[in-house]
């Protein structure tokens, strides 16, 4: 053997078993240190699912929960809160027995297609795409993350800082839901009905605050190849409203389709989801402007 | 012969000792512990040689010559390394057995058993990292090997055949890589995958393209289908191929013997399978010897560069509707890379690729020149040479350093903060070195924390780096805007201001969130824990 580097075969095979020790204590450092690795990687991959899911909150649910998770009068419930994240609090009134981190998952996932008892300006969408979502099963996981990370900071707050605003759908007093009360303080006297303040609400403010936008989409028409899910489309309402019920102009129709939704349901959709009652929340005048902004093909 | 008979006769010990030696004999098959221990001590073997019963008795040293030319077992002709190459596959093939144990093919579970692997399963990181390694170092020895054989003109007659196997297998080595990039289903992947396939598509006609993209993808664009494919690809079909074309090659090898150093024998002429007795070195042991404990030097430096210097790279999860900025081909395809930044798709992916495979089969008889010593090969070896530098420059115009440039304001915070890998922020800076506040690059302030003065200072440059260099690009200010978004996350909201050339203001903002347990790829891995120890040890001593 003539090789250049090395030619003694007794140095080479004392190479060869330095190499395999070598081999072995490598792979022994390895196991010794795996434990602290699997553990750093761990909190690595959750951190970075936290990390995601702040991009996803972000750009899908901040715009009606808040940028900080405090959730918009009216719009949509604070996340970032204490009676949210509180063991006697929001799952405790609903009588949830699985975790927040399930009910918050399921959620997001499949949204709250249902406006019982809501006092939201809009339902919650459905995300997960198991469902007909747009966000994939790992991206609803990211989101969940997100949200449970405000753990520690809701339960930090004190009865004032919590942005909580009483739910409706809980068969609980809307006075005694409040963490202060939890907490052991009076509780809060109830707010007033949001109804007419002596102005008149403007008509898109009214599309909004009166929930009509989360079933109804004024930017697609109603035609054979967009049907609106939930309630018809309004993006061609001026074209078609006139022309629906024989006898009636287009401003009597989407009147008495405010006012008593069940009079004429278009065909295919449910009677009874739209909810009855906008002839006692809004006023005569504001009813009158919301028929002419919805028939106003520039609004 | 009964054992009790025996051991009547020859006494306990001697009886003992000859089932041993009769057992060693069988495992060994055919060498005796005598024989074994003058192998050891260097001694010449008797007559008839019984060294060379192995290679009658044991499948696995049947196909290894029992001699070979002394001129050929120098490390500095062959260096080893068609033999790193087969010890390559090996170890690719044992780490690949065990990473599908925790692995399936779909996209629902792809990612997520990656995250798996790496979170809970021990040696899981080191599996997968060495498996990368060894995928990587296979392209880059496979191709040194083809090189060498090429210098040395050892592709000459009679081993025109054993250099069209060898063509073979380089090809199937590198999509043998490349097939399994696809499988950890993050963007880095999908992306690079997606462009070597859009490749095809430029076969003309157009329905044939399409049909071989189809047949690839298994839909018009990478999904379930698509990772099946390159799955199966990837464990079974090339593989098998592999393996039958080393046996091919390697039989060929054996057959023609290692072709001698040029300047030993004369032009035209082949002595190689014709090995005097005097020039000849015997596998066992000398050989063997040799090789095993090369191959274990050489696996304890592998194994030493997986758990030091080298991690396999994960980026976010798959996602067909957002394309990262500086998608990258595997550095082995960089010279197709740079090549389509100046050619049209079809000659670069498919015209080009074509004739360079159909020239490298045909050296051997393009190449009519009998000799094989370099002086009278100055043509060859120029060309070769002239081949590997455009090949070099090539690859270079391919890397992200040359790649297309985005906007000014989006290669800033790329620069910083790039949407995949981890960049500066992420890897040297780190959650803790972030102050909360808004920070200006017009501030021009000191900073207590020196790793954010770094920072800024980067940003500082980077931002007049790009209001020097374009016209578009004038009176830039960079801000970052760092607030404590949840326990343990901070938001980064990098926001550019500039004017363009008609004096129109410009404004880009891009938010980054980072946790504080996140650590970026270049990080983990055994390195970390490991100086981790070693300060927590010399810390605690002080």
């Amino acid at each position: 053997m003539q090789g250049i580097f090395v030619k003694s075969p007794i140095l080479k095979m004392a190479l060869g078993i330095l190499g395999a020790l070598g081999c072995i204590i490598l792979l022994f450092l390895v196991l010794a240190t795996e434990n602290v690795r699997m553990a750093d990687q761990t909190d690595n991959w959750a951190a970075r699912e936290i990390e995601n899911g702040a991009l996803l909150y972000a750009n899908n649910c901040a715009s009606c929960h808040g940028p900080d998770g405090k959730g918009l009068l009216g719009v949509a419930p604070a996340l970032n809160s204490h009676y949210f994240f509180a063991d006697a609090g929001r799952l405790a009134d609903i009588n949830y027995i699985g975790s927040l981190e399930s009910y918050v998952r399921l959620t997001v996932a499949a949204g709250r297609p249902s406006k019982t008892n809501s006092q939201w300006a809009q339902i919650m969408p459905t995300w997960g795409s198991q469902f007909g979502g747009p966000l994939r099963g790992d991206q609803v996981i990211e989101v969940t993350k997100y949200v449970m990370n405000f753990q520690d900071a809701a339960l930090a707050q004190t009865a004032e800082e919590d942005p909580f605003q009483p739910f409706l759908d809980v068969r609980k007093p809307v006075g005694e839901q409040s963490i202060a009360v939890l907490m052991g303080a009076a509780p809060p006297p109830v707010e007033e009905a949001p109804a007419a303040e002596g102005g008149v609400r403007a008509p898109a403010e009214l599309f909004t605050a009166m929930a009509c936008v989360g079933c109804h989409n004024m930017d697609l028409p109603q035609d054979a190849s967009n049907r609106g899910p939930v309630g018809p489309n309004l993006g061609n309402l001026a074209e078609v409203a006139g022309t629906i019920v024989p006898g009636m102009s287009a401003e009597e129709y989407v009147y008495q389709s405010i006012t008593e939704p069940g009079a004429h349901v278009v065909e295919g959709y449910i009677t009874g989801i739209m909810p009855p009652d906008f002839a006692t929340k809004m006023s005569e005048e504001e009813i009158q402007g919301l028929v002419a902004w919805l028939l106003d093909p520039t609004q | 012969m009964g054992v009790q008979q025996d051991i009547r006769e020859k006494g306990l010990l001697a009886a003992v000792a000859g089932i041993g030696d009769d057992v060693f004999t069988r495992v060994t098959a055919g060498i005796s512990v005598g024989e074994f221990r003058r192998m050891l001590q260097g001694e010449a073997p008797g007559r008839p040689n019984p060294r060379l019963k192995p290679h009658s008795e044991a499948f696995l040293l049947h196909i290894k010559p029992t001699y070979y030319h002394e001129s050929a077992t120098r490390w500095n002709h062959t260096f080893r390394l068609g033999l790193l190459s087969t010890w390559l596959f090996l170890i690719e093939t044992i780490t690949g057995l065990l990473l599908m144990i925790w692995y399936a093919p779909s996209p629902d579970r792809a990612y997520t058993d990656m995250i798996t692997l790496l979170t809970n399963v021990p040696f899981g990181q080191f599996l997968r990292d060495l498996h990368r390694l060894g995928a990587e170092m296979m392209v880059a020895i496979v191709t040194l090997h083809m090189v060498r054989t090429y210098l040395t003109g050892s592709y000459k007659a009679p081993r025109q055949f054993t250099w069209f196997t060898g063509v073979v297998l380089f090809v199937v080595t590198l999509f043998l890589s490349f097939s399994g990039y696809l499988l950890p289903w993050d963007q880095l992947a999908l992306w690079a995958v997606t462009i070597g396939t859009s490749m095809a598509e430029a076969v003309p006609p157009a329905i044939v393209g399409e049909t071989v993209n189809l047949l690839a993808r298994g839909a018009p664009d990478i999904g379930a289908n698509g990772l099946l494919r390159f799955y199966l690809l990837h464990v079974i079909f090339l593989p098998l191929i592999l393996i039958l074309f080393f046996f091919v090659h390697y039989y060929k090898v054996v057959h023609f013997g290692i072709s001698l150093p040029a300047d030993e024998e004369e032009v035209g002429e082949d002595t190689a399978s014709r090995i005097p007795a005097e020039k000849r070195v015997y596998y066992l042991p000398d050989v063997a010897i040799d090789e095993l404990s090369f191959l274990t030097i050489f696996t304890m430096v592998m194994i030493f560069l997986t758990l030091f210097f080298f991690q396999a790279p994960l980026e976010h999860i798959a996602n067909p509707q957002s394309t990262p900025l500086h998608t990258v081909a595997p550095w082995y395809f960089y010279w197709l890379q740079g090549l389509l930044k100046v050619a049209d798709k079809f000659i670069v992916g498919v015209l080009l690729p074509g004739v360079l495979l159909v020239l490298l089969i045909a050296i051997p008889y393009l190449d009519m020149n009998p000799s094989r010593r370099g002086k009278d090969r100055r043509v060859a070896i120029v060309a070769g040479i002239v081949a590997g530098v455009v090949m070099i420059i090539l690859s270079w115009m391919g890397t992200p350093y040359y790649a297309v440039q985005g906007a000014p304001a989006i290669e800033i915070i790329q620069e910083l903060m790039p949407e995949e890998g981890s960049g500066p922020v992420r890897e040297e800076i780190g959650y803790a070195h972030l102050p909360l506040g808004v920070f200006s690059t017009d501030d021009h302030a000191e900073y207590e924390d020196e790793e954010f003065a770094l920072l800024m200072h980067e940003f500082t440059t980077a931002v007049e780096k790009f209001d020097e260099e374009q016209a578009g690009f004038n009176a830039a200010r960079g801000q970052v805007t760092i607030t404590q978004e949840q326990p343990g996350l901070k938001k980064l909201n990098w926001e550019i201001f500039w004017f363009d050339a008609e004096s129109n203001e410009g404004y880009y903002q891009r938010p980054f969130w980072l946790h504080e347990d996140s650590i970026y790829w270049e990080q983990y891995g055994f390195k970390p824990v490991f100086v981790g120890y070693l300060t927590s040890m010399f810390s605690g001593k002080e």
